[in-house]
């Protein structure tokens, strides 16, 4: 082996880097003998590549040795300088194959072209994945024969990632909108165009630029509120939030929760508002209703105070012996309260006549035989319920102490009717309280609290006639007033 | 001096303590409603000096009653559990008074007002 050192002024002609490695090589080791015995059609190739900023390397022959200039190297990596004279097959194992048919589509006078070409190539001691344009010609020689392949090689890689990477990022985008109910939306710098809304359902979908977007979704009342909130968020430059009622699909109005963020170029520009608005109708709901229910309950509680303040104020009302009285206004609280359980596990909404019977009259019977409750059964707005179930509890507990189970053997029917006094008057319930059996019954020197509230206080309750009747044989009470008032629940 | 006064309450005891009150203070009641008909009624034919008026009646707002009553020139005045917060804006300038009160509270108010 010769060890041949030209001198630069010899062939190949500058040619950087490579075309000094390449004045030096021992050609006459390789398939194309010695460098100044080369053909002239090789000669001139490897001059114009040399002189080529962009990646080119000749594969010569038919073993296809290869020979390149200084922007093939930097593509080549650690596989440089050792590719420089090899066979292609050789110096690129691991893309043997793809490179044999390069050289048999060439050395038959074919070309070859490929666009972001994947290959896996080892430059640097392990994998990795490469990306190239690639552009193959035959290289004729003296004699007008193919001798040689030209490829051109541009690697694209970056490009190619960066290119994937935005893909992705697009269908991770696409797939975040399909999978959040949000409504997502774009608009540009000054809100004044609405480029596209996507939702899944929840608003109509503004498909092209909209310059009506404001009227389409955001009611008149609500739109000054609005544009006060974009305004702010654009002057300072801070992503927009606000929550305002929208209109929906089909023409409902909900509430939105929306939310914008700007995006903004290098110099701090805005360029468009990318944002996100939630349903947030049936929070606000919930959030109204159990405002409402607040409200409610604190007047429940102001009411039941006053009740509580009414019936001890009524209780202790010239009352003489306060242990007794004492005693009834425990009763009656604990009846009011009863009462009340009576209604909750109603929800509220209606008591069965029944029901407040039962409860407020059969605690105080010692013996189920001593009591009657008969009737159909009739469903009482909740006060009314109240009223009446307190002035059954005073004829109960009276009935106890005074009445007819004050003894052994004395009993008490309620019973109860609906009529109409006439065909077309409307419905009336009659209830009847009747004591038997007890201390003979004579007309009360003072009428005390359990009487008025009956009296007075349940037929103006029950807008019917309510009579406390004090007969010998014993106390009756009788109830009389329209079924209607009670049965719509008013 | 003795006044006839209309009560428009729907709570039996509460309306029973009203009567009570204002006995003790030496008026008279001249009516007692417990439902917006009835008190709608009662609103129009009433010969009163002053009425009070529960806000909610069985869940019906009494405002009706109180437009009877402006119309018919009898002065009122509002007793609710809800408080001021429960008044329409058309009755704002009325008198509150707030469930429970005492008898001292109601006194004040029929004298601002009577």
């Amino acid at each position: 082996m010769s060890e041949v050192e030209r001198p630069a002024d010899a062939f190949p002609y500058g040619g950087g880097a490579l075309g000094a490695l390449i004045r030096a090589f021992d050609w006459a080791s390789t398939s194309l003998g010695p460098i100044d015995r080369w053909p002239a059609a090789l000669r001139s190739v490897t001059s114009t590549l040399l002189l080529s900023p962009v990646p080119i390397v000749l594969l010569w022959g038919e073993d296809g040795i290869m020979l390149y200039n200084d922007a093939y190297s930097v593509f080549a990596g650690g596989r440089h300088p050792q590719l420089l004279g090899s066979k292609v097959r050789e110096g690129w194992p691991e893309v043997a194959d793809f490179n044999d048919n390069v050289m048999k589509v060439g050395l038959a006078g074919g070309v070859l072209s490929y666009k972001n070409q994947e290959l896996t190539l080892y430059r640097h001691g392990y994998g990795e994945q490469v990306w190239m344009n690639l552009d193959y010609s035959p290289v004729l020689d003296d004699a007008g024969a193919p001798a040689g392949v030209i490829a051109i090689v541009v690697e694209t890689s970056e490009t190619v990632i960066a290119e994937r990477r935005v893909r992705d990022s697009e269908a991770r985008f696409a797939a975040l909108v399909n999978a959040t109910s949000d409504a997502v939306y774009r608009m540009n710098p000054d809100w004044s165009e609405m480029s596209a809304l996507d939702s899944q359902g929840f608003l109509v979908n503004t498909e092209a630029p909209s310059t009506t977007w404001m009227d389409d979704y955001i009611l008149p009342e609500d739109q000054p509120h609005v544009r006060e909130a974009i305004e702010a968020a654009i002057r300072e430059r801070r992503p927009f939030q606000f929550e305002h009622r929208v209109r929906g699909v089909n023409g409902s109005v909900g509430w939105t929760e929306s939310r914008a963020v700007p995006l903004m170029d290098a110099g701090g520009e805005i360029l468009e508002w990318f944002g996100a608005a939630s349903d947030v109708t049936e929070r606000r709901r919930a959030e109204e209703h159990l405002r409402l229910i607040i409200n409610e309950l604190n007047h429940r509680v102001k009411n039941n105070l006053a009740m509580t303040q009414a019936i001890a104020a009524q209780t202790f009302r010239g009352t003489e012996d306060v242990g007794e009285a004492q005693q009834r206004f425990t009763a009656r609280l604990v009846a009011l309260a009863q009462a009340n359980d009576l209604l909750t596990g109603e929800r509220w909404a209606a008591a069965s006549l029944r029901g407040v019977l039962e409860q407020a009259v059969r605690p105080h019977c010692g013996e189920q035989a001593r009591l009657t409750i008969e009737g159909p059964d009739v469903q009482l707005s909740p006060k009314t319920a109240l009223a009446l179930s307190l002035a059954m509890h005073e004829l109960a507990t009276n009935a106890l102490k005074y009445g007819a189970w004050s003894g052994e053997t004395g009993g008490v029917a309620v019973t109860w009717h609906t009529y109409r006094p006439e065909n077309d008057e409307p419905e009336r319930l009659h209830i009847e309280w009747r004591e038997q059996g007890g201390p003979a019954v004579s007309q009360p020197a003072r009428r005390g609290f359990g009487s008025r509230l009956i009296e007075r206080g349940l037929s103006a309750e029950m807008g019917g006639d309510v009579k406390m009747l004090f007969e010998p044989a014993g106390l009756a009470c009788v109830i009389d007033a329209p079924l209607t008032l009670y049965r719509s629940g008013e | 001096m003795p006044l006839r006064i209309l009560v428009v309450e729907d709570e039996m005891t509460i309306a029973l303590l009203m009567e009570d009150m204002l006995t003790d203070m030496g008026h008279e009641v001249a009516g007692l409603a417990m439902r917006l008909p009835q008190a709608l009624a009662l609103a129009e034919t009433v010969e009163a000096d002053l009425a009070i008026l529960d806000v909610n009646l069985d869940g019906r707002m009494s405002f009706p009653v109180a437009d009877i009553l402006r119309r018919r020139g009898v002065p009122f005045i509002f007793a609710t559990g809800y408080g001021s917060a429960g008044i329409d804006a058309p009755y704002l300038d009325v008198k509150v008074i707030k469930k429970p009160f005492l008898t001292d509270d109601l006194a004040v108010a029929i004298r601002t007002v009577a």
